[in-house]
């Protein structure tokens, strides 16, 4: 089953003035353990979509599923709860706590989850040496530079053991070295851990290395290519 | 809870210097009110202290004729008797003073005043009223001796002085006529300024002679161990009572009008702190604002990672929560340390403004209360404020559009 579906999903913006219509008709699947880039020039819907994916938006119509799990019909709290146990998240800004530490910052989720104390400590731990982070675990985010408070961001989006992972232009503040070490830690926990991510991007670094990439334009999927392991191109 | 609550404190000094500004408001908030209420309670309870214990006592058994038509006609028998059997009734009572007291016109060889001539058991009066402090001339009488102490204000009127002979011209008991010619062994300062100028204390017994008033006293005051037990101890009074033509008064009972003057006077004072509490409402809630605009990403982001609204919330709650407490905590030690202060060298009013005190048959000094209520009241108030203000922050996360809040 496909970890993510939308089928045929439609944004519409003000609708009783002047519509502007972010998505048409979408209808996409991510099947577990993709390294997908949505891609686009700005306009495009790729955030938009990113959005519905998360379960952030509703959309104006067409339904969209987690799993076997209908988002579009869920309400507000239960789309909160939904996205706490099932989906990661990384911010363009990384958007940590700023008064928490590295650690606290991976640790809040599961907290919020309820997983014991002594439980979320020990995966924080783990999952701040597996972003190279084992070190810094009690820097603040101001103490971090980008790249590392990016890297305190995706093991804060894995904390939750989510089914995948959306992250919004996560290379976008970060220069090249970081991005690249950014970008082999995500690759390594998708080919190792088999962790689904999906990437709106603009950024060619992450095209590059993204195995599937689709393409919006106006609101709409234009193109959507897999690159197979022997390197063939899918359309 | 843990982790919500370090979250609510840490936020909380993300900006030091805000956070204490509005702590110290707060603070000013409370010493404000607290000394704006202290000031006004401190003089009502000057005023109604001297009141009870020079003229009406907390609590007083009377004649039930007398309140109606206070003559020495309606004086009633006292003796060791009584005095036993009101002592046995409650164990909160410490001692039972009698009085008898009347108007009598004053005279010199020139000048004639009204005043009023109050016949008392001096020790008993000292133990209830510390009289004999308030002494500025010469002596206070001996049992039974045919001495009087004027008060300042009315030996001034008359002007007489210590050793002076002072003829008394009245009715006593049933019509009888009572005159005497007495010495002025002293001069007393009255603590009431309206009865500083027309009061006459003299022994119980030499008054009851005057008076032709044997074994009669026109009151009974009730000393008790504290004023609070004031109602519960007259109850108790007022069943051994039943039945007799006595009958027990308590002190709001007995003057009535000038608890309603008061409370009047009070209007004005709950009006500034009305005023106060809006002004710091305010302050507090541009801070609240402040705090709670300049985060709406955060909290989108927070929310989008699966934060419970209601969860967010309660930690914004929790941050007004420790601003009020540590405000409202910190305003009553500051309250109490400047209160305690005033409340040992009260404020004394000098020039004009005295004598318009005085005037106004007021002491000229500003007393302060420090009852403790006018504390955890104002500490209350400045407390719910803050906590009606963060309604708002509250309010504004439950509402929050998390993608236009991550996007600001």
């Amino acid at each position: 089953m496909a970890v993510i579906r939308t089928e045929k999903i439609c944004k519409v913006y003000n609708p009783d003035t002047i519509p502007v219509h972010a998505l048409k008709d979408v209808s996409i699947q991510v099947e577990k353990g993709e390294f997908t880039s949505l891609v686009g020039p700005s306009g495009s819907g790729k955030t938009t979509l990113l959005n519905m994916l998360g379960a952030l938006d509703m959309p104006s119509s067409g339904k969209s599923f987690i799993g076997d799990v209908e988002v579009t019909k869920l309400s507000d709290k239960e789309r909160i709860n939904f996205r706490l146990h099932n989906i990661g998240f990384v911010f363009q800004h990384y958007n940590l706590i700023p008064v928490f530490t590295a650690r606290e910052n991976v640790s809040f989720i599961m907290m919020l989850q309820g997983v014991a104390q002594k439980e979320l400590l020990e995966r924080a731990d783990e999952l701040l040496e597996s972003v190279g982070l084992g070190d810094r675990k009690d820097a603040r985010p101001h103490e971090l530079s980008g790249g590392q408070q990016q890297r305190v961001a995706v093991a804060r989006a894995l904390a939750s053991k989510p089914r995948f992972i959306l992250a919004d232009e996560p290379t976008a503040n970060l220069d090249t070295k970081a991005a690249m070490n950014l970008l082999d830690i995500m690759e390594k926990m998708n080919e190792e851990q088999k962790v689904t991510f999906v990437f709106s991007t603009h950024d060619q670094r992450v095209i590059k290395r993204a195995r599937r990439v689709v393409t919006l334009v106006d609101g709409a999927v234009h193109s959507d290519k897999t690159t197979t392991p022997d390197n063939t191109v899918k359309e | 809870m843990k982790t919500l609550f370090k979250l609510a404190w840490r936020s909380l000094w993300r900006n030091k210097r805000r956070t204490l500004i509005t702590i110290s408001a707060l603070i000013f908030a409370v010493v404000a009110s607290v000394f704006m209420q202290s000031i006004n309670r401190g003089s009502h309870e000057m005023i109604v202290d001297n009141m009870t214990r020079f003229q009406t006592g907390y609590l007083q058994i009377q004649d039930y004729r007398f309140e109606n038509e206070p003559s020495l006609d309606n004086s009633f028998y006292y003796d060791g008797d009584l005095e036993r059997e009101l002592l046995e009734q409650d164990d909160r009572i410490t001692f039972v003073l009698p009085r008898i007291e009347t108007f009598m016109l004053a005279a010199d060889e020139q000048t004639t005043r009204g005043g009023f001539v109050f016949g008392v058991d001096l020790e008993k009066e000292h133990q209830f009223n510390g009289l004999k402090d308030r002494l500025v001339n010469g002596r206070f009488f001996d049992d039974r001796e045919r001495g009087v102490v004027l008060s300042q204000g009315f030996s001034d009127r008359l002007g007489l002085s210590v050793s002076d002979t002072i003829a008394l011209i009245g009715q006593g008991r049933f019509g009888m006529s009572a005159s005497g010619l007495y010495e002025i062994v002293g001069i007393m300062d009255h603590p009431l300024p309206d009865m500083n100028s027309r009061t006459i204390y003299m022994p119980l017994e030499t008054a009851r002679e005057l008076l032709s008033a044997e074994d009669k006293v026109t009151s009974l005051l009730i000393g008790m161990d504290s004023d609070r037990h004031t109602d519960a101890v007259a109850a108790n009074i007022g069943h051994f009572l039943e039945g007799s033509e006595l009958r027990v008064f308590t002190w709001p009972e007995l003057i009535p009008e000038l608890l309603e003057l008061l409370e009047f006077d009070l209007v004005g004072a709950y009006l500034m702190s009305y005023i106060l509490y809006i002004v710091i409402a305010f302050g507090f809630f541009g801070t609240i604002l402040t705090m709670t605009l300049e985060r709406i990403k955060e909290f989108g982001i927070l929310i989008s990672v699966g934060m419970a609204r209601l969860k967010l919330a309660f930690t914004l709650f929790l941050e007004v929560f420790i601003i009020g407490l540590l405000g409202v905590i910190a305003g009553v030690v500051f309250a109490w340390l400047l209160l305690y202060y005033f409340y040992l060298y009260p404020i004394e009013l000098t020039g004009e403004l005295a004598e318009t005190v005085i005037d106004m048959g007021w002491a000229p000094v500003l007393p302060m209360s420090f009852a403790p209520d006018q504390f955890y009241t104002q500490a209350v108030i400045v407390f719910f404020i803050a906590i009606l203000i963060a309604v708002y922050p509250m309010y504004r996360v439950i509402r929050l559009d998390v993608i236009s809040a991550s996007r600001s």
